[in-house]
């Protein structure tokens, strides 16, 4: 079972490098869409933290265990499975501070239905499906560690 | 003149009704318990549904299997998405496109599905489909016979059963063909006159040019499974902008016995994800909302 929000709360919080430093935050994710969808399809764009940007190609998609690049998941030929999250994992020296944050996940998808065929055959943007659900997925989440 | 013996739908509910829920507040055995307690007895299931697709375990489809028997549910409808654009770059072969069909087939004949929602990609709001569809829908016909599944392209507002395509294309592949292996799953929400209570606003819906009942009789032949959609159901247990009885009236009058699987998408699906009373309220409201949709099924149909 998942939170309702896409962004999810259970999961927010800090990570560690092997030093016991903290190396940045991670948070999981999960489409609200009511259907699961092929990593090929998918679009990840940055995330925002209280305003501040963190660019799609620094992060890090873990999903059942491993760890992808946005790059490298155009071509994994691999299903995202309905109401499973992925974890978000943003490097960040220090990490976050203990407290509320506004966190926002920037996703889109290409998909087979109502709309044009996707333009950006480069995958720089955030899907055809936009226009229909948004790409933009903001939660205020409490931080404790 | 040989009079037509009268049809006998089954009565289904497609587990997209609960699509705001499932993995949130309610598990599969949870909906299958739901489902039983309307007396319905089928159901549209979707790929997405199926934990680990497109390779679920054997230990999944056992308990698929005896969620259908503990519950006595039959496999109505599998939907599906005919996939084109599965990469970067251009538009996936006839054989690659034929490879991930068939793939669900397998899948539906494992399930029990006899039926498919298939979505043909499409390149605007009408869903006129994207050019080149015949060539790898008919390649796929030989194992649509062999795994025993019919393909249906899904008819769904602002989609009408006099738009263009509709005859012009799939009406006349059928017929060039000579198919039984390919259809129409004709969503009620076609026939919809006006916006149901809670959707005025929805600027996604326009009810100036809709199908009109008649029409669906020459269609019937090549329809195996209907979605009988609606967003808002009042606490009569009625629906008030489709011409619920008038349909179905017309589908047994010329014997069609297919399966009718209640479908809900009104606003409490919409919104569930907007807030935490928006959630609150589907969750009380929607399996209601499906509740009272197969009371009228079952009042229109006498089971």
């Amino acid at each position: 079972m998942v939170e309702f929000q896409a962004v999810q709360q259970r999961g927010f919080h800090n990570y560690y490098d092997e030093n016991g430093n903290i190396a940045g935050f991670e948070f999981k994710f999960v489409p609200r869409y009511y259907k699961g969808l092929w990593f090929t399809q998918c679009r990840f764009g940055n995330v925002e933290v209280d305003g501040e940007v963190y660019d799609r190609d620094c992060i890090s998609i873990i999903y059942d265990g491993i760890a992808y690049s946005r790059e490298e998941l155009f071509d994994l030929k691999r299903y995202w499975q309905f109401r499973t999250p992925i974890v978000v994992r943003v490097p960040k020296k220090g990490g976050l501070s203990v407290g509320y944050h506004d966190v926002v996940m920037n996703f889109g998808w290409v998909l087979n239905y109502n709309g044009a065929l996707e333009k950006e055959k480069d995958g720089s943007g955030l899907g055809n499906m936009a226009h229909m659900f948004g790409t933009k997925n903001e939660r205020r989440m409490l931080l404790c560690r | 003149m040989t009079e037509i013996k009268k049809g006998h739908p089954s009565r289904g509910i497609s587990v997209y009704s609960y699509q705001a829920l499932l993995g949130r507040t309610m598990t599969l055995d949870d909906v299958f318990e739901e489902m039983h307690d309307t007396g319905a007895t089928c159901f549209e299931f979707l790929t997405s549904y199926i934990e680990g697709y497109p390779n679920p375990s054997p230990k999944w489809v056992d308990h698929y299997w005896m969620l259908c028997e503990k519950y006595h549910m039959q496999p109505a409808e599998l939907g599906h998405w005919c996939e084109t654009h599965l990469h970067r770059g251009p538009k996936m072969s006839d054989e690659e496109i034929v490879e991930e069909l068939k793939q669900d087939f397998r899948l539906a004949n494992l399930l029990g599905f006899k039926s498919l929602r298939t979505k043909i990609t499409c390149t605007n709001v009408l869903c006129d489909p994207e050019p080149g569809w015949q060539s790898y829908i008919e390649k796929a016909l030989p194992y649509a016979e062999k795994y025993d599944v019919r393909m249906q392209n899904e008819v769904h507002l602002p989609t009408t059963l006099h738009t263009p395509h509709i005859r012009e294309e799939y009406l006349d592949f059928i017929r060039r063909t000579g198919t039984d292996r390919f259809g129409f799953n004709i969503d009620f929400g076609t026939f919809q006159t006006r916006a149901a209570k809670g959707m005025e606003d929805n600027p996604m819906f326009h009810f100036d040019d809709v199908s009109k009942p008649e029409e669906i009789v020459e269609f019937l032949p090549y329809c195996w499974t209907c979605h009988t959609k609606f967003t808002y159901m009042d606490e009569n247990c009625e629906e008030t902008t489709i011409p619920y009885r008038q349909i179905i009236k017309l589908m047994i009058d010329n014997g069609w016995s297919g399966n009718l699987v209640s479908e809900y998408e009104g606003v409490l699906a919409y919104n569930s994800d907007k807030n935490i009373q928006e959630f609150a309220k589907a969750m009380v409201g929607i399996p209601e909302q499906v509740r009272r949709h197969q009371i009228m099924m079952k009042n229109i149909l006498g089971y």
